[in-house]
């Protein structure tokens, strides 16, 4: 006899034994608050863009905008809020379109797919954030250095650019990659589990 | 005017409840039996079981009628179980007897059953999340086209993937 045969009959005669909730009791459970990971990815996700926005607002007070006059960066930096304005919008945008999407009633392959796509969403975000940040911080800085504030000491026509130039890429990049590690550090987490069973289901498709 | 729509709302929210609680009451097996193959102690058990419930009950107004609620559930159980549960870090002490107990068993040269059994049930424990969801699907009497469809994957493939689960346990009863 096949061995899942033998397997199957003993699994429907232990039905009997399980447990067997009241209605009583099942009603309790309704007000219970979900643990599940998607609603982790969504809460975690909605503070990172909320964070990003809100630094973007809270930084760019008047004082900055003065300092950023006084380099001739004014409008450059006007453009690149309008762009960051514009770009997170479509973010969102997306973020929520794919969150609304998730469905448990979908097949077990789809919902995976979907999860992951929602994330997927996120991390382009944070990864826009990280370049778009260190692009501004970057031509924030050739710019105050090729418009020196008064009394800054800098003299544009004696400085070594190069040497300038490599301290201040070597500044952002070492400030984006802690900000990465810390990122994958929290999703990897989340996640593991997750990534694993979708690598499982997508090794039957090959 | 507003406060006779709020009422009106919270009573269709209570039939709703009432007829969801007293769906999942008459076919709450489903549910055990899917905590049951994805967790190894009560608590887990439980665990689970509070979040499946919570998880059918935010799906439930999309349920429509036209499929059968216990194959509705199937799908929303398994996908908790497999995709959106985390397992909560426990102490040790609730460690599972049950698969310690059948560890032993199985190095015994016993060969009833009985033990036989015992040596699948936990021989199917250790299969990754996926593998246990054909298995639980097959031992709940399922076709092929239904394994398909709650996994999303396509029939052939469930087939050979069952095959080799089957000879999987084989070789373990029979080494």
């Amino acid at each position: 006899m096949d061995e899942l045969e033998l397997l199957k009959k003993d699994w429907k005669a232990r039905e009997k034994d399980l447990p067997r909730l009241k209605a009583s009791e099942i009603y309790p459970m309704l007000l219970k608050k979900s643990s599940s990971i998607v609603k982790w990815i969504f809460i975690i996700s909605i503070i990172e863009l909320a964070l990003s926005t809100f630094l973007n607002i809270y930084l760019a007070d008047d004082e900055f905008w003065a300092q950023v006059k006084n380099i001739h960066f004014k409008n450059v930096m006007i453009g690149i809020y309008i762009f960051s304005y514009l770009a997170t919008g479509v973010f969102i945008f997306l973020f929520y379109k794919n969150y609304k999407n998730i469905s448990t009633t979908d097949s077990a392959s789809q919902l995976m797919k979907n999860i992951l796509k929602t994330r997927r969403v996120v991390k382009y975000y944070i990864l826009y954030v990280l370049v778009s940040s260190g692009i501004t911080m970057i031509l924030y800085f050739v710019f105050s250095i090729m418009y020196p504030p008064a009394g800054s000491g800098i003299d544009p026509e004696k400085l070594n650019w190069g040497w300038a130039l490599l301290i201040a890429i070597g500044v952002t990049l070492l400030f984006l990659t802690l900000l990465w590690l810390f990122y994958l550090l929290v999703y990897g987490i989340l996640l593991r589990k997750l990534k694993r069973n979708y690598k499982e289901l997508k090794k039957l498709e090959l | 005017m507003k406060r006779l729509i709020t009422d009106q709302s919270f009573v269709l929210k209570k039939e709703l409840e009432n007829t969801f609680v007293q769906l999942l009451e008459k076919n709450q097996n489903i549910v055990h039996k899917v905590c049951r193959i994805y967790t190894n102690d009560q608590d887990s058990h439980n665990d689970l079981f509070q979040e499946i419930t919570i998880q059918l009950w935010k799906a439930y107004p999309k349920f429509r009628g036209d499929a059968k609620f216990s194959t509705w559930m199937y799908r929303v159980a398994l996908n908790t179980a497999i995709t959106l549960y985390r397992k909560q870090k426990r102490a040790p002490k609730t460690q599972d007897y049950e698969s310690v107990h059948y560890k032993i068993s199985a190095s015994g040269y016993d060969d009833t059953i009985e033990q036989q059994l015992k040596v699948m049930y936990a021989a199917v424990k250790e299969l990754n999340d996926i593998d246990k969801a054909l298995v639980f699907l097959y031992l709940e009497d399922k076709n092929y086209r239904e394994i398909s469809e709650t996994l999303g994957i396509s029939e052939v493939n469930a087939r050979v993937k069952m095959n080799r689960i089957k000879n999987k346990l084989k070789n373990i009863l029979n080494p």
